[in-house]
């Protein structure tokens, strides 16, 4: 019964055959579909940026600027664009969330996230401040970063390798840590007495006028990011394991190799956030960071990252946390009483997360 | 059996798979001839899937061996069986939604400089031109196009753009018309028909009998873990096929005795 006949084909695949090549014929081809001129071809760009979670985000953010700075031209009372607010409170505390959020966000595309982030800016900064108080301030960077580096792989691996969800693991583990700092420092601040003679308080949170030596950090951390998020293999790597773990696998991409990879770089964005934080206020005391870790995934959130893995942009993250903090400095210039500033900014992270949900769709 | 230990491309012997007390696969053994178009069918719960599993790397068998052109691989693992040239397009999961179809195609392969940074020009290139000639796909305006946004269909056809593209040797598809329309379907098992034309080696995995009888050479049933019938085109039919899967090793006997359906 297994003999192998001389097979001569059937009436049916020659007539299959025919059915796929007739459309070749009349059918434009893709290689000769695209643009030629550079408006054609940035008219291409930004239809293919839809719905990838930055360009609309940035466009509102773009309109809020606008009416911030309207409003404050022409209404002294609403002090938006003057040098004490934009200097203070845009190029202070934005970057600072935006760096967490690109670490929170790229984590969040490779599928996992993680809500340790607070307890472990603690823990960083004050292993940065007990450094460079006892030894160098060179030393003080490198622990503070490799502090936050091995929290965040631990964590990882206690996600990747029990496969628990990361909810419930990195929950536990913020109680962890926070227990950790206070155990490492007692719960008085850790004060940082001197900080590289001035140099160092000047390249972390130097004054340049209308803005602060953290924009550059973003700026630096970002380009950076960016590339190897969007224009590198690992970045590739990260959106494949998040977005279809088993379609990864089949390529032989490790997905727990990337994740953990993902965790790693989320420690590294931690460690430079704290050491901003802990250079700007001289101390920090344990078990008082917790409001970052919601804070930088709702940025990531708002900037088109996607809770379930896959999706999202550098540059929407960056977006996200400025949108956040924007609207909150705007309800505070505008003098809405403390309990409002909730209200407003929890509301405003929950319709902007319909609002990418809803815009993701339109995707191509 | 024609197909002689040299000549094929892939070997199982005895292959066995247990989940804990259940035996998924019990003593499976089959060849896949280089050039071969082999259908592999099976109601639900045959084993169809854990075979698949087990011939591209990512689950390992409880006992049996794996030949690849007549060498054992001792560790089987999905890197190993990758870099043979075995490609397995799962159904629904062989894409990643949210990224454009060049990445997709080069996930994992990605063309890179030194640095490893990507050359997305010369990839959105080069996957337009696969798109053109390899697999005609009717309906996709550019290689940036998220692959979430295309049909069943188009999916389908552009994870086997990606297969050809990097000269798989062996092409799996699990369950690709299940999703399918029926002119998607005629489109899909016109690339195969195609493909084995330039000597792709491809295995349609399927519960649908009728599309699969006509394009594949050769057909293997499973049934409750058992190989119970491995037969080339000419010598059965659609019916044969349908007693077989539907009710087994009697199916097949009765049917052979004249008796279709107890």
């Amino acid at each position: 019964m297994k003999t192998k006949k001389e097979a001569a084909p059937t009436p049916e695949v020659s007539s299959t055959r025919l059915d796929m090549d007739e459309p070749t014929v009349t059918r434009r081809r893709l290689a000769d579909s695209r643009p030629t001129t550079a408006a054609g071809r940035l008219k291409e760009s930004l239809y293919y940026m839809r719905g990838r979670g930055a360009l609309e985000i940035s466009i509102i953010y773009l309109l809020i600027l606008i009416g911030f700075s309207i409003t404050s031209l022409v209404n002294p009372s609403f002090p938006f664009l003057t040098h004490d607010n934009l200097s203070g409170v845009i190029s202070q505390n934005v970057p600072v969330l935006a760096i967490l959020a690109i670490g929170a966000g790229v984590l969040m595309i490779a599928g996992e996230f993680d809500l340790s982030i607070g307890a472990s800016i603690g823990l960083s900064a004050i292993v940065f401040i007990r450094v460079a108080n006892a030894q160098n301030w060179i030393l003080a960077l490198i622990a503070a970063i490799a502090t936050a580096m091995a929290v965040h792989l631990i964590n990882g691996c206690i996600v990747v390798f029990t496969r628990i969800p990361s909810f419930i693991a990195t929950l536990g583990m913020s109680f962890f840590w926070t227990g950790a700092s206070i155990k490492v420092n007692g719960l008085t601040p850790a004060v940082l007495y001197t900080f590289g003679h001035g140099t160092g308080v000047n390249i972390f949170a130097g004054n340049h006028g209308y803005f602060r030596s953290q924009l550059l950090w973003l700026i630096g951390i970002g380009v950076v990011a960016w590339f190897f998020l969007h224009r590198h293999r690992l970045g590739n790597k990260v959106y494949a394991v998040g977005g279809n773990a088993a379609a990864a696998k089949a390529v032989s991409i490790k997905p727990n190799v990337v994740k953990l990879q993902s965790f790693a770089i989320l420690g590294f964005m931690v460690g430079i956030a704290a050491i901003l934080i802990a250079v700007r206020t001289a101390d920090m005391q344990p078990g008082t960071t917790g409001d970052y870790t919601l804070l930088a995934i709702a940025a990531a959130v708002v900037g088109g990252c996607s809770l379930t893995g896959g999706r999202g942009s550098i540059f929407g993250m960056i977006i996200g946390a400025a949108l956040i903090l924007t609207i909150e400095n705007g309800l505070i210039l505008g003098r809405a009483p403390g309990f409002y500033v909730q209200l407003f900014l929890g509301l405003c992270i929950v319709v902007a997360a319909i609002f990418n949900k809803f815009m993701e769709g339109k995707a191509t | 059996m024609t197909i002689t230990t040299l000549e094929a491309l892939l070997r199982l012997e005895s292959v066995t798979k247990k989940y804990g007390p259940n035996t998924v696969l019990d003593d499976v053994s089959l060849a896949i001839g280089r050039g071969e178009v082999v259908g592999l069918l099976g109601d639900n719960g045959a084993g169809k899937s854990t075979l698949v599993k087990i011939m591209s790397g990512v689950v390992p068998m409880t006992s049996g061996a794996y030949y690849w052109q007549g060498a054992q691989l001792t560790h089987i693992s999905r890197p190993e069986t990758e870099r043979r040239g075995v490609e397995t397009i799962f159904q629904d999961s062989a894409l990643v939604p949210s990224m454009s179809i060049t990445r997709n195609i080069f996930a994992g392969r990605e063309l890179t400089n030194r640095l490893g940074f990507l050359k997305l020009k010369k990839m959105d290139a080069i996957t337009s031109e696969i798109l053109d000639t390899v697999v005609h796909i009717e309906g996709i305006k550019s290689a940036r196009q998220l692959v979430g946004s295309l049909s069943g269909g188009q999916a389908q056809a552009v994870a086997i753009a990606r297969a050809v593209h990097f000269k798989r040797s062996l092409l799996i598809l699990d369950e690709p018309t299940s999703a399918l329309a029926v002119r998607a379907t005629e489109a899909l098992l016109g690339y195969l028909v195609a493909l084995k034309a330039e000597g792709v080696t491809s295995v349609l995995v399927t519960h649908n009998l009728h599309p699969a009888y006509r394009v594949c050479d050769r057909h293997i049933v499973l049934n409750h873990g058992r190989m119970i019938l491995d037969v080339y085109r000419e010598d059965t039919s659609v019916e044969e096929l349908t007693a077989a899967v539907v009710e087994g090793a009697d199916g097949v006997r009765r049917y052979r005795q004249g008796k279709p359906f107890s």
